[in-house]
């Protein structure tokens, strides 16, 4: 079953740091995005495979918005 | 309730003597059910007794009530009645310090509360109450034996009174190691500290079957109220325990922390760590750069003895860290803000979390020590609708309102009104220190220039540059530990590596601190 890694809020997304096909473990940073002036880590929820990253660099996103599925 | 935990009465024959008859009973109700251990076992589950033994210092436990039973009679009753009526209680020690506790025994009528099974628990508490002792509850049970009608909702209702009347005089711990559910649940949910072990324990109001006949909806008790709801999304769990062994470890863990009851210290353990310590390179584990997040936790461990932090409600608001640790000895209460979730800022559930800690810190005496780096209240629609008015308030009532010692320091930044949520000098901080190059503002630069200067950028030939200049000139101004200094927002700046030689000095000559506070009923908490 596949995992969603969510926005925990609204900002921008700065990094991404783990590709399609990476391996990851249980809070490990996914994508790093940028909000309240400071770099917010969004962690994997669960470890697998990331399946797709569905943001790019410097998009803005909203809170709870899909930004990765981890199977 | 299952057929499986009866066991049939043997006769005995009537030439035995009292003494020669209680002896037989007494052994029969320690040998159990051997067909319900078994199922217990095949759980991945240890028995009531079992978990009293690995508990408790070998040999303590002294138990009572052993041969309490239902008096209910109807819907059969009479004849499938047992000893102990499901739940084992006594006095123990463990670490030398006595403790009363009750385990929940789902070998015997599985566990489900009937009256003398819910008058025991109350009887209990009570108990460790006028003795001044901790109680611990293990919780593994069907739920309220319906048989018993009002009876036994009657009696969980003393059980629920006596949690109250004991909150705050002595330390109440919970153990949910199986199911815990209906109105059962609320027991755990008044003691100050629950403990869920994965895979095994549930807690909700409202089971399945209700639910799905009032909503219609599928849920299994597991998503409905298994360890990961109530450890990530309602707050329940402070501990969250891969078995029975770790759990009834971490109880024991837990405890160290914690003195018999709110008129005590809480006790000290001596770990050989120099209380004077400096600690070399904990400046690298905090970023310069006031952009970069970082693992509070790990500055929290660098500083505390041997560097043993008991962290709880862990994976719940982790923009905001709690928990247990030493330094010299003596157990300490952190309340600090962890710029790796939501940047660190304040939330409806994060100060939910720490006030409710604050509050029990102060009722049992255990100092508190505040980590500061919190840009803010988190903002939007969403906290506003929770109530982030209502709870951010508890904070600061709960810092006002606590007269253990208070010791604050500031990382790296403060903002506006959730610095006083974070224990400033006005709200009761008996120290408040800085660590070099803090930022501490009523709000950010950006936004405070724009309202101080909007007509002179809007004027300006260049207002982009006007603006960057202003910011600058901001900058100056409010960064770095100068202004706090000088308006005696903070006692002094001291150097991160010598946080621990400072902390733990202070702490001995604040130990003797009293404070009283005008004599009233109660508060009335912001709730």
């Amino acid at each position: 079953m596949a995992t969603s890694v969510t926005a925990p809020m609204v900002g921008k997304i700065l990094k991404i740091e783990a590709d399609t096909g990476a391996t990851v473990e249980e809070d490990d940073v996914i994508i790093v995005m940028e909000a309240m002036k400071m770099e917010i880590p969004v962690v994997a929820p669960a470890g697998g495979t990331v399946k797709t990253i569905k943001v790019e660099v410097g998009q803005s996103v909203e809170a709870g918005e899909e930004l990765a599925e981890i199977e | 309730m299952a057929d499986e935990t009866t066991t049939p009465k043997q006769e005995t024959p009537d030439t035995q003597s009292p003494d020669e008859k209680l002896a037989e009973l007494e052994a029969r109700v320690l040998e159990g059910d051997a067909r319900a251990i078994d199922k217990q076992h095949g759980e991945g589950k240890l028995t009531a007794r079992e978990r009293i033994d690995k508990l408790v210092d070998p040999g303590s436990f002294t138990e009572e009530f052993m041969l309490a039973e239902t008096q209910c009679t109807d819907f059969g009753m009479a004849e499938r009645r047992q000893p102990t009526d499901g739940v084992v209680c006594g006095f123990a020690r463990i670490d030398g310090r006595p403790v009363y506790l009750f385990a929940q025994d789902r070998t015997v009528l599985a566990g489900a509360v009937g009256s003398a099974h819910a008058e025991k628990i109350a009887n209990g508490i009570r108990t460790a109450r006028s003795l001044g002792m901790p109680c611990i509850g293990l919780y593994d049970s069907v739920g309220a034996r319906i048989q018993e009608g009002l009876s036994v909702t009657s009696a969980i209702g003393e059980i629920f009174f006596e949690n109250s009347i004991a909150s705050g005089a002595v330390p109440q711990i919970s153990a949910v190691m199986g199911p815990c559910i209906g109105v059962a649940s609320y027991s755990p949910a008044l003691t100050d500290f629950v403990l869920m072990v994965r895979g095994t324990s549930q807690m909700f109001i409202t089971g399945p079957p209700v639910i799905k006949e009032v909503l219609g909806e599928e849920v299994t008790m597991e998503e409905l109220g298994g360890v990961r709801i109530h450890s990530e999304v309602s707050g329940v769990a402070d501990v969250v325990s891969a078995d029975d062994e770790a759990c009834l470890t971490q109880i024991r863990e837990l405890l160290g922390f914690l003195p018999a009851n709110c008129n005590e210290p809480p006790p000290r353990k001596e770990s050989g760590d120099d209380p004077e310590r400096r600690l070399d390179g904990i400046e690298k584990l905090v970023p310069d750069d006031k952009r970069k997040p970082y693992d509070i936790v790990k500055v929290i461990k660098a500083m505390v003895d041997g560097g043993e932090f008991l962290e709880l409600k862990r994976r719940f608001a982790r923009n905001l860290v709690i928990g247990f640790g030493r330094l010299d000895g003596y157990p300490v209460g952190f309340v600090a803000n962890q710029p790796m979730f939501l940047a660190g800022s304040l939330d409806v559930d994060a100060s939910d979390k720490a006030s409710r800690f604050i509050r029990f810190c102060d009722a049992f005496n255990i100092p508190i020590v505040t980590l500061m780096d919190v840009p803010g209240f988190f903002p939007g629609r969403q906290q506003e609708e929770q109530g982030i008015i209502r709870h951010g308030a508890k904070m600061l009532y709960a810092y006002a309102e606590a007269t253990v010692p208070k010791i604050t320091i500031v990382l790296r930044k403060g903002y506006g009104g959730a610095k006083q949520a974070m224990c400033t000098r006005e709200m009761g901080a008996d120290q408040l220190w800085l660590w070099p190059g803090v930022e501490l503002a009523v709000m950010g630069g950006g936004g405070a220039v724009n309202v101080l200067y909007r007509r002179e950028i809007a004027a300006s030939d260049d207002p982009e540059r006007t603006r960057r200049a202003k910011m600058a000139e901001f900058a100056e101004r409010f960064n770095g530990p100068f202004e706090a200094l000088s308006k005696q927002f903070s006692q002094a700046a001291i150097q991160p590596a010598d946080t621990r030689a400072r902390l733990t000095r202070t702490l001995a000559l604040l130990r003797e601190k009293k404070e009283t506070r005008p004599a009233k009923k109660h508060g009335v908490m912001p709730v």
